[in-house]
């Protein structure tokens, strides 16, 4: 990112997430929130660094409710030319905010039809019931691991052969 | 509730007085719309859930697709919701904005969290808004103008050392989270400097001497509403009180935010 080692406005950084003092920004006061490695958008950013991420904002949102006496705080992400990111970059803005702002972080309700909501909810439905659970999908990634250290009596060559068909699946999974 | 007598509607008042505080949560539980979803007794499109969350269609969508991620367990503000929760909800919002992505077709997302009732939380129950964009819907369309450096250095004096004795408590646990692959090894020193920084900032800002440019800054706020400038000033007082006494005073402003939507 732009914004690097040393600069003036970094208020926290660790191995993996920055937090600095945004200077292009809706209102004064706006921290962003970023992995130090670069991600484009929130998709291809790794299971850990996303938690870890809004963790390190919901932290910022406190010390932004303490430190500059906000009455409330919005957090945003902009992920996407069209959801108007600017930096590509993926990141977490903390905006804080009071009364009278004159922010509009808002929006007025669309009237959809009935339809327009059902095939929404029903393409989102098809798709996400292949998540199942995605906290599951992790332990079944690690039930299968040790699965090839158990057939290594049986002989080595099915282990190697479990070996790769893992690491592909694997790396089948990491594909956006 | 229209339909209950006045008579009802007392005894009902009274019931809440004798309340206890963990009756009362258990009370505003029931109340929650949210949580009545999430029970099953209010119909919903639900499109995903698991052991901490779920994922519903918002019915007032702002934009086709707009869905909904709730925490199943009952947190009115963001602050309230224990970290390991915080973090999964994100996690499940990315894979959900993967699929939101590729099935309607859209340029972008948002993610958008609103804390307390001025940034426009409308509910009670804590959520996360993924809402699908394609350019020039004019949804969530915020402007950036360029902060001036003494601004942002100001922000800084006052966030940094909060932010600092927030995760410095808690420096020790984010220790046990998973660790990413990558790993930038030459900063590690710097933090460790940082902090003795921080330290010495905070005993500065307790002095007094330290009060005149918070006024100056929170004048800048209030240049462009003047009428507010006067408020803005007192806010200032206030603060100050806060940062002097620690500990018990930052639990009291957490539920302070929580009782606006009361």
């Amino acid at each position: 990112m732009l914004e690097r080692q040393n600069h003036p406005d970094i208020i926290y950084e660790d191995n993996d997430v920055a937090i600095a003092i945004r200077d292009f920004s809706t209102i004064a006061g706006q921290i962003t929130v970023f992995p130090k490695q670069h991600h484009t958008i929130l998709e291809m950013v790794p299971d850990e660094l996303v938690q870890k991420c809004f963790i390190l904002a919901n932290k910022v949102s406190m010390a932004i409710f303490e430190g500059l006496g906000a009455q409330g705080t919005n957090l945003l992400i902009q992920n996407g030319l069209g959801a108007g990111q600017k930096i590509p970059h993926f990141a977490i803005e903390v905006i804080p905010r009071r009364e009278g702002d004159g922010l509009k972080l808002q929006w007025d309700p669309k009237q959809l039809s009935p339809d327009e909501m059902d095939t929404a909810y029903l393409l989102i439905k098809e798709e996400a019931d292949k998540l199942v659970d995605i906290g599951k999908k992790k332990k079944e990634d690690k039930k299968e691991e040790p699965k090839p250290e158990v057939k290594k009596e049986e002989g080595l060559k099915v282990t190697k052969a479990e070996g790769k068909e893992n690491y592909l699946l694997k790396s089948m999974r990491r594909l956006p | 509730m229209s339909d209950m007598t006045e008579e009802q509607r007392k005894q009902l008042e009274e019931k809440i007085k004798k309340m206890s505080p963990e009756e009362l949560q258990e009370f505003q539980k029931q109340q929650c719309i949210f949580c009545q979803i999430i029970a099953g007794k209010i119909p919903s499109k639900k499109v995903y859930s698991d052991d901490k969350c779920i994922a519903v269609m918002d019915i007032n969508p702002a934009t086709k697709g707009h869905v909904l991620l709730l925490p199943k367990e009952h947190y009115s503000i963001m602050p309230q919701v224990p970290d390991k929760e915080i973090g999964h909800l994100l996690m499940v919002s990315k894979y959900l904005s993967q699929i939101v992505l590729k099935t309607l077709k859209v340029s972008g997302t948002n993610v958008f969290v609103a804390n307390g009732g001025i940034a426009g939380q409308r509910a009670q129950h804590f959520m996360l808004h993924l809402i699908p964009r394609k350019e020039g819907d004019k949804v969530l369309d915020v402007e950036d103008k360029l902060v001036d450096a003494n601004i942002r250095a100001k922000v800084k004096d006052l966030v940094e050392p909060k932010l600092n004795a927030l995760l410095g408590v808690k420096k020790e646990k984010q220790v046990t989270l998973p660790e990413t692959t990558v790993e930038l090894p030459e900063t590690t020193e710097k933090v460790g400097g940082k902090k003795e920084q921080v330290l010495e900032e905070e005993e500065i800002e307790e002095s007094e001497v330290e009060i005149p440019p918070k006024k100056e800054k929170l004048k800048t706020y209030g240049k462009k509403k003047k009428e507010k400038e006067s408020k803005d000033v007192v806010k200032v007082k206030g603060v100050k009180e806060k940062k002097v006494t620690v500990g018990k005073e930052k639990i009291v402003e957490l539920d302070d935010i929580a009782s606006l939507f009361k």
